[in-house]
């Protein structure tokens, strides 16, 4: 009855104070999360039986993505779904579309969970199916070594109701072999984009045996066709394979298959990694019994924003903005840049604010390869509070120093100035940046370009 | 007669957290700029390389994950006599981190468990549970042309020894958690906990390193300058929101 009443007020004041926020302009996304646990902490296991049905999405790289993706698919079926969208991965941001939303009951609850939250959300909640992107190095001064991220997500695993659908190609996802949960594997062929050498931009040991592990081929960071001479341990074979991967027009063209179907589908998100994040959508899916001309309806209608590679035009200039803060994830997002040959100029936001992360060593872990052809680069803008690190970067990979720009930030609101210069200047241009830099950027595209229709 | 430098990285496919391969970048591209010769070696685990030390001039090591520590521990262990008589022959190598630690008696890991380190320095390394991190700027105890020295430091391990020092620490933490001072030098060694990584913004470093291998097999006395306005840039910066 306690429980009853404190549930109650606690879903009230804080709905209460999403609406005053609301109504003076503010997105607030994980405050009334946030207020509904200081009234009653538990409150998400009172919530979480709203639903159904519940599937987690973590990982390092990809949460985000996959989480859209798959909300939109099961959205295609009149599900009634809930999610965190808007990458609020916290205890804190599951709750709040709970509260903005104030069904009493959804067929799904599909989440993304930060690797760190994932302790006390499968504290008070048991999914029903938790992917695992991959783990790749991400802001060490915050988490500490790759190695104790897995442990705190494995250690999160309590229930063994729950099926995990893990990368396949990911030497990672072997960490959670013992688990006694059933395991789905998703893996992706060889593709052209994939690399044959074994240089890998991460450190890639064996998480059985730690030897050295050898790979067939790359495709991108820690993930390929691996192998281990010592112990033998290998890919694990895949329930969900793309094969026949072709890019045409800015679009993945690329077969997918199981043991009961297959689909050819296009896919319009630019980046490798984006054919993972589809997979682990379409591993989810298929485990319940969704039919492909259903998923490939949604994946092929799919529109994403979020500062994820999103395209917006203003009435000069087409801009790509990119949200960038590792290693691998910047690496693929510069060979996109490297392989696109339309004129355009590049600029990158690198800020040291605590969610970006102090420690800005990371952008030497990018791998890029030697001899790149930067003829068709007009400018190199080397933006925010650290943006001199950024040119000394280039300037290590034989960059031309003629074409780089520095505009030093005075703190993170303090570069309207550059996004002014290279939308006036160029009509193709990349603007890349770390979590606290591509919020501010995004706004000040979106005053220029509201500016202009009026 | 064009210079040449055989350059060997240990172990940079397992050992690469923080940017550290950044030092070997460094290192190669002012090499290159100035018309120096680079070979360069990977010396790992996995693979039987034969290494020649006394046609080495340069070593660089970084650091790893506890993990990745412990998968090349054994392998450099099997090293120990060949890297002590090429740091006793005036061999030049940089350690950062990890690897800086392995060079000492021990250190208990966060566990209380000893790991077994090379011994080549008097020096105890225990880890704490807290760890050291922050930017970090030194007063350099080496005679570089700029006095200050500039990175990031992550460590837990708190080191102690009686050897010279890297530097006097101005902003940061240094070898210990009570540490006035940072890193290790020993005639052409330097072990550090500084990340960054170390080379391309403390420029006047990695010039002491190459002139110092180069010492080793010509006559000369000083290299030829870059242009570092770069790297200037990204130093003062940091010195700058300290220490003005």
């Amino acid at each position: 009855m306690k429980n009853d009443i404190l549930f109650k007020l606690s879903f009230l004041i804080s709905r209460l104070i999403y609406l005053i926020v609301r109504k003076m302009g503010k997105k607030g996304t994980a405050l009334p999360g946030k207020i509904a646990m200081k009234i009653k902490p538990d409150i998400l296991n009172d919530l979480s039986s709203r639903c159904d049905n519940i599937a987690i999405v973590s990982g390092t790289n990809g949460k985000t993505t996959t989480n859209n993706l798959s909300n939109h698919i099961f959205k295609g079926k009149d599900f009634k779904v809930l999610s965190n969208l808007n990458g609020s991965n916290m205890i804190q941001g599951v709750i709040s579309p709970f509260i903005i939303d104030k069904k009493k009951h959804y067929d799904w609850g599909i989440f993304e969970v930060d690797e760190g939250s994932m302790p006390v959300i499968n504290k008070y909640m048991v999914p029903d199916y938790i992917i695992l992107t991959n783990f790749f190095r991400d802001q060490l001064d915050r988490y500490g070594e790759v190695e104790k991220v897995i442990k705190t997500v494995y250690d999160s695993i309590k229930h063994e109701s729950t099926t995990l659908i893990l990368n396949g190609d990911s030497p990672t996802s072997l960490y959670f072999d013992d688990l006694k949960n059933s395991k789905i594997y998703y893996s992706l062929e060889k593709t052209k984009f994939s690399r044959d050498d074994e240089t890998s931009a991460e450190s890639v040991t064996c998480p059985k045996c730690n030897n050295k592990l050898n790979y067939e081929y790359i495709t991108y960071g820690n993930i390929g066709k691996y192998y281990c001479l010592k112990c033998g341990v290998k890919n694990p074979k895949p329930h969900y394979v793309i094969s026949k991967t072709e890019l045409k027009d800015n679009l993945y063209d690329f077969t997918v298959c199981d043991k009961y179907g297959s689909s050819k589908i296009k896919l319009g998100l630019l980046g490798i990694y984006n054919l993972y994040n589809v997979l682990g959508a379409i591993s989810l899916a298929r485990e319940n019994n969704f039919s492909y001309d259903l998923i490939k309806k949604q994946i092929e209608n799919f529109e994403f924003k979020e500062g994820r590679m999103e395209i917006i035009n203003t009435s000069s200039s087409k801009v790509i903005l990119g949200l960038t803060k590792n290693p691998i994830g910047l690496s693929e997002i510069l060979s996109i840049i490297w392989a696109d040959n339309s004129k355009k100029s590049v600029m990158f936001v690198l800020n040291d604010y605590a969610p970006d992360g102090r420690d800005i060593s990371w952008i030497w872990d990018v791998f890029i390869k030697e001899n790149n052809d930067f003829s068709n680069i007009d400018k190199f803008f080397c933006v925010g509070t650290r943006a001199e690190e950024i040119a000394l970067r280039l300037k290590y990979i034989d960059f031309p120093e003629e074409k780089l720009v520095i505009y030093h930030s005075k703190d993170r609101y303090d570069i309207e100035e550059p996004i002014l210069t290279i939308i006036s200047q160029n009509n193709k241009n990349y603007i890349l940046g770390t979590f606290t830099a591509m919020p501010e950027a995004k706004k000040i595209i979106m005053k220029i370009k509201k500016e202009e229709s009026l | 007669m064009k210079m040449e430098l055989n350059i060997v990285d240990f172990y940079s496919d397992v050992l690469n957290i923080y940017g550290d391969i950044g030092n070997l970048l460094c290192l190669k591209k002012r090499c290159q700029w100035r018309d120096i010769t680079i070979n360069q070696k990977c010396f790992s685990i996995g693979e039987d390389i034969d290494l020649d030390y006394e046609d080495t001039d340069l070593i660089l090591i970084g650091g790893g994950s506890d993990r990745n520590q412990e998968a090349i521990a054994n392998n450099f262990l099997n090293q120990r006599k060949y890297i002590d008589s090429y740091l006793d022959n005036d061999g030049v190598l940089l350690a950062v981190c990890g690897s800086y630690q392995m060079f000492g008696n021990n250190f208990k890991n966060i566990d209380g468990m000893d790991i077994n380190c090379l011994e080549i320095f008097d020096m105890e390394t225990i880890i704490s549970k807290d760890r050291l991190i922050g930017d970090i700027i030194l007063n350099s105890n080496i005679e570089l042309g700029n006095d200050k020295i500039v990175g990031f430091e992550n460590h837990g391990g708190n080191s102690y020894h009686d050897y010279n020092t890297l530097g006097i620490v101005d902003i940061g933490f240094g070898n210990n958690k009570d540490a006035v001072d940072e890193g290790l030098v020993f005639k052409n060694f330097i072990g550090t906990y500084l990340h960054g990584p170390l080379l391309p913004k403390n420029p006047h470093l990695a010039d002491y390193l190459i002139l110092s291998a180069l010492k080793n097999k010509y006559e000369i006395s000083s290299l030829s300058p870059l242009d570092d306005s770069i790297e200037s840039k990204a130093h003062d910066f940091m010195v700058n929101k300290y220490l003005s």
